[in-house]
């Protein structure tokens, strides 16, 4: 399908945004994920529809290494959370999405906004193990450690959906759904063994890895792994 | 559409629509591995314990 220039514009600013997390994660330069409020102009308009577009893991490496967000950062991530509010048809994702930034924001900054009610998981009763693992891709900004909320709930109950949905995604060379279906398998239970998750990390990054989305859900399931195992 | 929205609209063109389409991507379509890559997952693999399986029959030609 035949992509407008501001949908292009706007992936290639997710995609560059999404490095940084990725750098950060890897324990790089952590100093400019999120770039400055004073960037004008369409650069900074850019950007800020971009942290939107990431969502919370642009907070990411913080949030994992529990350490204060940056303030300019913070204040980029306070704006992109107030520009974008879902509409009242966007689609269950927009909303869980827009939830998880506002929550985020609230765990950064206790002085924040509550975030709003949890939208519910009605779209996903019943759903096929293909349309959960997809959906749960998407959704990967909610697979953190501590998690508690309807999305993941819903989760812990399926491992098994996921991890066919893993391997699913993986043979049909889907990295990025692969890598967010992975970071899901890091902390559910009752993940089959056989499903060989650390392998199936290894080679989606390999394959999938220079999509800074995939190698950044892959860095984000490798640090919670580590993180559990103390 | 609110005001900071509008302004936002008008700099770069970006709509709320590009970017809940954005966030709500529909299923990229499958594209199936060759065997030089499933033999890399092969090898990745090693004690084959990992996401290998039988090639998908095909149907005989004539």
């Amino acid at each position: 399908m035949e992509q407008s220039g501001t949908s292009t514009r706007l992936q290639a600013a997710v995609q560059d945004l999404a490095s940084g997390v990725v750098s950060a994660l890897r324990g790089g330069d952590h100093a400019h994920v999120v770039p400055p409020a004073g960037t004008d102009g369409e650069a900074g308009d850019l950007a800020l529809a971009a942290v939107r577009v990431l969502g919370a893991d642009a907070l990411l490496p913080g949030l994992l290494s529990h350490t204060p967000p940056d303030p300019a950062e913070l204040a980029v991530f306070r704006k992109a959370v107030e520009a974008y509010p879902p509409r009242p048809d966007a689609a269950p994702t927009v909303r869980w999405s827009h939830w998880a930034m506002a929550r985020t924001l609230r765990r950064a900054d206790p002085s924040s906004a509550e975030p709003p009610a949890e939208p519910d998981t009605a779209w996903l009763d019943g759903a096929t193990w293909q349309v959960l693992t997809h959906q749960l891709a998407v959704l990967a900004p909610l697979a953190l450690p501590g998690e508690d909320c309807a999305v993941h709930r819903l989760a812990q109950h399926r491992p098994v959906d996921v991890a066919r949905g893993f391997v699913r995604a993986v043979r049909r060379r889907d990295w990025r759904q692969a890598a967010g279906a992975g970071r899901w398998l890091t902390l559910l239970p009752g993940v089959p063994d056989t499903v060989g998750l650390e392998s199936g990390l290894d080679f989606v990054e390999l394959m999938g890895g220079q999509d800074p989305l995939v190698a950044l859900q892959v860095q984000a399931a490798r640090r919670m792994r580590m993180g559990a195992r103390g | 559409m609110r005001t900071d929205e509008k302004v936002i609209q008008r700099v770069t063109g970006i709509q709320a629509a590009d970017i809940e389409a954005a966030l709500d991507p529909v299923e990229a379509d499958g594209v199936y591995r060759d065997s030089r890559q499933c033999a890399g997952l092969a090898l990745l693999s090693g004690g084959g314990k990992l996401l290998l399986s039988p090639p998908t029959p095909r149907p005989k030609k004539g």
